[in-house]
């Protein structure tokens, strides 16, 4: 009897950890590349190319984003737009003549799987270069990762500024960072209405904390004063007590750095502790996801009158962004956000590198991406010395539901309306 | 007025937490068995009211019946099967197995329902109820009271009924109860299936409050632990009066200092009330 229960005990707990360690992780694919010694993927020696992950006539690329957890839905935006740019580059004939094959790893949203799918990717199936991951926490975890490796990494979505910090030449970014945010909505604001005081509301992670620095720093550079700023752990979502802490202080603008679900949350407790500020602002993300302004993922007629940073909407004039905005649609039914776009936009810049290195070995391609200058969907495309891609941010206003570009004047699609009407008034 | 309403806010939470933190204090008291698989308990209780309401259209107000009714059958399925045969051995071992349960049900979890994050968008609990210069969330104010109806019915079963005086008699003294002819077994079994059936009730009550996630029930297994502690452990009363003191504590923590603390908030709590005042916030010794 005592014995059975101890053996029981030890069981459970062994099943337990047997299950947690494999539900982690996506174990290695059985592909063709498995059956190939593993090289070292450092590969210095010039002209060497990847023969492992260009087998069978198809070129293997690694991709991580967030396929669940809770950035779940950023994730799937990821994997839509690198899908259709899939099709239409394969359609195409791919890229140095053969189909591209996309590697998904999963991160779960956590950044200690984006390191395991690293290792996965570039040490078990020896692709050439990887994009990814989604938030700002996993990719900055996977740059030092990718650096060790030497293995180029083009990153679609991440604005913390500290992905960017360590000068690595094998990192490269598409998006623009917490300090374009900034520095565009603070313009924004000066020239419309001027608000005076400013609260800052972000998650506490590097995307929220990158964020809060780079407006506080643009804020304080403009003459806004920020009278509060507040962090908050995602996860409990009762944040009632931190927005009647804000509304006491009465600011003209407040500024969210949140993911999606928070951002829903954030705007229906606003409303319920009544909270009026001239102007809602917020970075990005969840404040600017296709899902935010629709009743029954997103927080609805909360959403109305939103402001925030946004890197691109379908009716940019860049050539090819109406006609992925419609090839979207008919794909998947709704409309896509910034976060599609940019992960199409990367798999194209990363066409672009491996053509004009016209080989797989990292290194080159490395070399090669510096030098790209091409136009996309998402406006040109050119990494330079730095790896940081210029590339300018609008500023959207949901208005009936709808995203509309308000910022800059010349890009406008609609006027910004301002100030934002009290709750009792809407 | 801004502080009484951050009190209020916290008191309504903190009716919630009082519903979980009872579940654990029943299990605790009557067996001695700290349930480290309470946080899943509750994350099940969740997902079976998430799946009532996307599947059958089930209101979660309506769907805790559900969950609480399931998860008093798993309760007393865990206790017959796996509980019974660690009791009266080790305290580690008892920790080792519900530890194991817990791993055990949140990996299944995962396995079943992915990493996502869940939410329902319920109307009803999005509005706005005013009370003189005050508001109030009405979902925190129908889970509020959804909870206080559940503690009332447990607390009812426990004073009122043959079958609760039983357990606190169990809980009084083990040794003894059976000598007065009372089941131990039966009880124990009603005890932890009782417990589960709160945290169940109670995972379904916050669910249009909260998201939904495997591992969503750990932190409020931390926080059963700091009511169960706060209210004198096993003492069932102790742990509701936890809860709402737990809730407030957070709401303030909030309010004056920041949200990101209200966890350690939680924890000073905790260990001063250990340094301190080990016997509880009521007071009652146990042996």
């Amino acid at each position: 009897m005592l014995r059975r229960a101890r053996l029981m005990g030890l069981f459970l707990v062994a099943a337990a950890l047997l299950a947690a360690s494999c539900g982690g992780q996506s174990g290695p694919k059985p592909s063709s590349s498995s059956s190939n010694p593993p090289s070292s993927s450092s590969s210095s020696a010039s002209g060497s190319s990847n023969s492992s992950s260009a087998s069978g006539g198809t070129v293997t690329l690694g991709v991580i984003t967030s396929i669940t957890g809770s950035q779940a839905a950023f994730g799937q935006a990821h994997q839509r737009g690198y899908e259709i740019a899939l099709e239409e580059i394969n359609a195409k004939g791919g890229v140095l003549g053969k189909k591209i094959v996309l590697d998904y790893c999963d991160d779960t949203s956590k950044p200690d799987q984006a390191v395991q799918c690293v290792s996965k990717l570039v040490d078990q199936d020896h692709v050439p270069l990887v994009l990814g991951s989604y938030s700002s926490e996993s990719t900055y975890a996977i740059v030092s990762v990718m650096t060790q490796k030497q293995v180029p990494l083009i990153i679609p979505t991440a604005t913390a500024d500290n992905v960017m910090q360590s000068g690595s030449p094998w990192i490269f970014r598409i998006c623009a960072g917490s300090g374009d945010y900034a520095r565009t909505m603070v313009d924004f604001l000066k020239h419309n209405g001027d608000p005076k005081t400013m609260a800052i509301i972000y998650e506490n992670t590097n995307f929220g904390q990158s964020n809060d620095k780079s407006m506080r720093q643009a804020a304080a550079a403009a003459g806004i004063q920020v009278i509060d700023e507040e962090a908050y752990n995602a996860g409990s979502p009762d944040y009632k007590a931190m927005l009647q802490k804000v509304k006491a202080k009465h600011p003209d603008a407040i500024y969210f750095a949140s993911y999606l679900l928070d951002a829903v949350t954030l705007m229906h407790q606003a409303r319920q502790v009544d909270l009026n500020a001239k102007y809602f602002t917020a970075a990005g993300t969840g404040f600017s996801a296709a899902e935010f302004p629709t009743p029954d993922k997103g927080a609805g007629k909360d959403a109305e009158y939103t402001f925030s940073v946004n890197q691109w909407l379908p009716d940019a004039s860049w050539p090819g962004s109406k006609e992925f905005d419609q090839k979207f649609f008919q794909k998947y039914g709704s409309h896509p956000a910034y976060h599609a776009m940019e992960a199409y936009a990367a798999l194209y810049a990363a066409v672009a590198g491996i053509e004009k290195a016209g080989s797989l070995d990292p290194a080159k391609i490395q070399e090669a991406l510096h030098q790209i200058d091409i136009q996309t969907a998402f406006g040109p495309v050119h990494f330079g010395a730095s790896g940081q891609n210029p590339h300018p941010v609008l500023i959207s206003q949901v208005q009936k539901g709808q995203y509309m570009t308000v910022w800059p004047a010349d890009a406008a699609s609609a006027k910004p309306i301002y100030p934002t009407p009290p709750w009792s008034q809407r | 007025m801004v502080v009484l309403q951050t009190v209020l806010n916290g008191l309504l939470t903190g009716g919630l937490y009082a519903l979980i933190g009872i579940g654990m204090a029943l299990v605790f008291g009557v067996m001695r068995i700290v349930n480290f698989a309470h946080g899943a308990l509750i994350m099940v209780g969740m997902y079976a009211a998430y799946f009532a309401f996307t599947l059958l259209g089930l209101s979660p107000y309506l769907g805790w019946i559900l969950s609480a009714l399931l998860l008093f059958a798993l309760g007393w399925l865990l206790y017959r099967g796996l509980i019974r045969p660690v009791m009266g051995q080790s305290d580690f071992m008892q920790i080792l197995l519900t530890t194991g349960v817990w791993l055990a049900l949140v990996d299944l979890a995962q396995l079943l329902f992915g990493a996502d994050y869940r939410q329902i968008n319920l109307g009803i609990a999005n509005a706005v109820v005013r009370l003189g210069p005050l508001r109030v969330s009405s979902g925190y104010l129908l889970s509020f009271f959804a909870a206080a109806v559940v503690i009332g019915l447990v607390y009812a079963f426990l004073y009122r009924t043959e079958l609760g005086r039983d357990v606190r008699a169990v809980a009084q003294n083990r040794e003894v109860a059976p000598l007065m002819g009372i089941d131990v077994e039966r009880v124990s079994a009603v005890a932890f299936a009782l417990g589960a059936a709160c945290a169940g009730a109670g995972g379904a009550l916050l669910l249009p409050l909260f998201y939904l996630y495997p591992t969503v029930g750990d932190p409020l297994l931390l926080r059963s632990f700091v009511m169960v502690v706060l209210g004198g452990m096993g003492s069932v009363e102790g742990a509701a009066l936890g809860g709402l003191v737990l809730g407030v504590a957070e709401s303030l923590t909030g309010y004056f200092w920041t949200d990101s603390y209200s966890q350690v908030v939680d924890f000073l709590l905790f260990l001063a009330i250990l340094l301190v005042r080990p016997s509880g916030l009521l007071g009652r010794q146990r042996a």
